[in-house]
């Protein structure tokens, strides 16, 4: 206790660069922390999974992917002819669906990105959602089943509620129960949909991301047709994935060459791929950005705390030899001055680490509703529960390693010498 | 006390010397040149006994001080304090055995800056199994003994020279040691200051019957001894009058 005493009055003797220090080691862990909260998902995304394996099936040839909706049910079956055929545990269709719901200043504020889906499929098949417990899950399941009861309804992203609201992100729950008409875009215009916003997706991942009940939908192609007296463009071209889940690997290979041997789905001919092989190609554009951040900016950060706090505990032990002497003449043993040393050192940096991580948590995910960094198909990047221990850890690590020289030179201070050059 | 010669045989232990310097050598290295310290120095001190080092600058009377209580080894030789071989022993052993047995006074004082009076004191307690009850106990005797007692929560900036170096004498002192080393603990103070420090080096000799080993350049403080010696190019030269106090 009283060693720990020591310790602190030691950092704190000199207030002026110990709070630099700590201000610059604060940045720099906020930075790691962003960029491994923006990596931390992606990694999460990419990675296989060895249980509740999912499966993407889309289009082989084309991007965007484009399949008949006639393709839905038999995928969603994994394409099962034969008794002993793998049957998928639970499937979802996806349906994308880019529209604005203002055709007069359309920007990236008033565009609304939808999947139609069946509403049921959202909190089983969803990633991430199927995880959802406790009144997370009851306010989702309450939605699910208004969409399910309103085909015209829509669950919105956050981002949605905000941009409609035009306002703070602190009270997105006022547009439940609004009415919105969007117009569709590019490949989507004629097909102009009327909503009624019956509910928010959790925030986070899908911030930026509306679910519409699939048969709303598609009863607008057919009402496209009566209209027109022609069919739309994409009538026999609206299903853009199918998501499988499988109970493992061994299954899914199974079921992969199933479905991409089946002669019903050959033309257009389909592929069937694990999700995060279909995160990694959707990702592949920016993996430089993506192997800049991993390898570059990260480690150039924790680097650079390295040499701060490597400086400062440097300085430090320089200015006070003569103390480390006295205390060896007390009778401190050698590997007690070392970890006295390093004990300040792990202190500036992981006590600056858990200030950047808990600030950074609170920043970004309660005040700004998460970070703001659009790479692929995300918008906002929301920091992990992890990184409240992320921030004392990549901290604290970095100042040890900095300080192991400074506390060596400290542990080896000899008292004799020390004195003979005072004297 | 016993004045050795250099090239004369080492003389028998005195029953009741609590530190023997037995045939020591000391040199150092700077390139390919030796210097030497210390040359071929046998010295016994008694428990109990004040001793006064003089010499001029270079003369070896800090490294032998460094060498008695520990801070350092000798090159060649044998440094006993009572029935420990200190020059035998690894840093780490030495450390040990400098809290149990050594009270070190500096010139500069070196009290932490960071600490009050109380915890300067405290300090080697630490490394000591001792409960804080015991700790309390032993800090506000030290402190009362130098006469400090009211300014134990100050820090080392808030006190005279001359308190601090008091401050210096308790810390020395806390943990009772075997044997109190002394580098010219008035060597910083005014004439006054140092005559008090002097004066309560003079009591712990005879109130509690500490050995001493004051190393000096101030005849004035020497005097205070009981005896002094001279070294001179790593030798000792003469013995010095013994006051007998």
């Amino acid at each position: 206790m009283k060693f720990l005493m020591l310790i602190v009055r030691n950092v704190i003797r000199n207030p002026m660069r110990s709070i630099l220090s700590v201000l610059v080691t604060i940045v720099l862990v906020f930075v790691v922390i962003v960029v491994w909260s923006v990596l931390s998902l992606l990694d999460y995304l990419t990675t296989e999974k060895s249980q509740n394996f999912r499966g993407m099936v889309t289009e082989r040839w084309s991007i965007p992917s484009r399949l008949p909706f006639s393709y839905a049910d038999p995928l969603s079956r994994g394409a099962a002819r034969r008794p002993g055929d793998v049957v998928p545990t639970d499937s979802m269709t996806w349906q994308f669906y880019v529209s604005t719901f203002d055709k007069e200043k359309i920007t990236r504020e008033s565009l609304l990105f939808c999947v139609a889906v069946e509403p049921a499929k959202i909190l089983t098949m969803m990633d991430g959602l199927d995880l959802l417990e406790g009144n997370d899950l009851d306010q989702l399941s309450k939605y699910v089943k208004a969409l399910e009861e309103k085909r015209q309804g829509v669950i919105l992203g956050r981002n949605h509620a905000v941009n409609l609201l035009q306002k703070t992100i602190f009270a997105p729950e006022e547009i439940i129960g609004k009415r919105i008409n969007v117009t569709g875009l590019a490949t989507f215009k004629g097909i102009n949909l009327e909503f009624e916003v019956v509910g928010l997706f959790p925030p986070g991942r899908y911030d930026t991301l509306a679910a519409i009940n699939r048969e709303y939908y598609n009863n607008a192609y057919d009402a496209y047709q009566r209209t027109t007296g022609r069919p739309h463009p994409l009538a026999g071209a609206n299903l853009n994935l199918v998501w499988l889940k499988v109970p493992d690997t061994n299954s899914f290979t199974r079921l992969a060459e199933q479905i991409e041997n089946a002669p019903d789905f050959a033309n257009p001919a389909v592929k069937c791929e694990t999700a995060a092989s279909g995160y990694s190609s959707f990702l592949g554009g920016f993996k430089d950005l993506i192997w800049g951040m991993r390898w570059l900016l990260a480690p150039a950060c924790l680097f650079t705390i390295l040499l701060v706090i490597a400086n400062a505990i440097s300085i430090s032990v320089r200015e006070r030899r003569q103390e480390m002497a006295v205390m060896k003449v007390l009778g401190f043993r050698p590997w007690q001055i070392l970890a006295l040393v390093l004990g300040e050192s792990l202190l500036l940096g992981a006590g600056a680490g858990m200030l950047s991580a808990g600030g950074t948590y609170l920043v970004i995910n309660v005040l700004m509703g998460g970070l703001k960094f659009p790479i692929a198909f995300f918008d906002r990047f929301l920091v992990p529960e992890a990184a409240l221990w992320w921030g004392p850890s990549v901290g604290g690590f970095a100042a040890l390693l900095g300080s192991l020289l400074p506390a060596w030179s400290a542990r080896n201070v000899k008292a004799a010498d020390v004195f003979a050059k005072i004297t | 006390m016993t004045l050795v010669q250099t090239d004369e045989p080492a003389p028998p232990m005195r029953s009741d010397a609590i530190v023997r310097v037995r045939h020591v050598h000391k040199y150092f290295r700077r390139g390919s040149e030796q210097i030497d310290v210390l040359h071929d120095l046998s010295l016994d001190v008694p428990a109990g006994e004040f001793l006064a080092l003089m010499g001029p600058s270079g003369s070896g009377k800090t490294t032998l001080l460094n060498l008695v209580a520990g801070l350092d080894t000798p090159s060649e030789g044998e440094v006993w304090v009572g029935d420990q071989l200190v020059s035998a022993m690894s840093e780490s052993q030495l450390a040990r055995w400098r809290t149990r047995h050594i009270g070190f006074i500096f010139q500069f004082y070196h009290l932490l800056p960071v600490l009050s009076a109380y915890e300067n004191v405290e300090l080697p307690l630490l490394l000591l199994p001792l409960s804080a009850a015991q700790r309390r106990r032993q800090v506000t005797t030290a402190l009362e003994l130098v006469g400090l007692s009211h300014r134990m929560r100050h820090r080392p900036g808030q006190l005279s020279g001359g308190q601090q170096q008091r401050v210096g004498i308790a810390r020395a002192i806390v943990t009772d040691p075997t044997l109190i080393v002394a580098d010219e603990p008035t060597g910083d103070l005014d004439a006054r200051s140092a005559e008090e420090i002097l004066d309560l080096l003079g009591e712990l000799r005879r109130v509690l019957h500490k050995t001493i080993i004051l190393v000096t350049h101030d005849p004035r403080a020497a005097s205070r001894a009981d005896r002094i010696l001279h070294l001179e190019k790593g030798q000792l030269v003469e013995a010095g009058q013994s006051f007998g106090h």
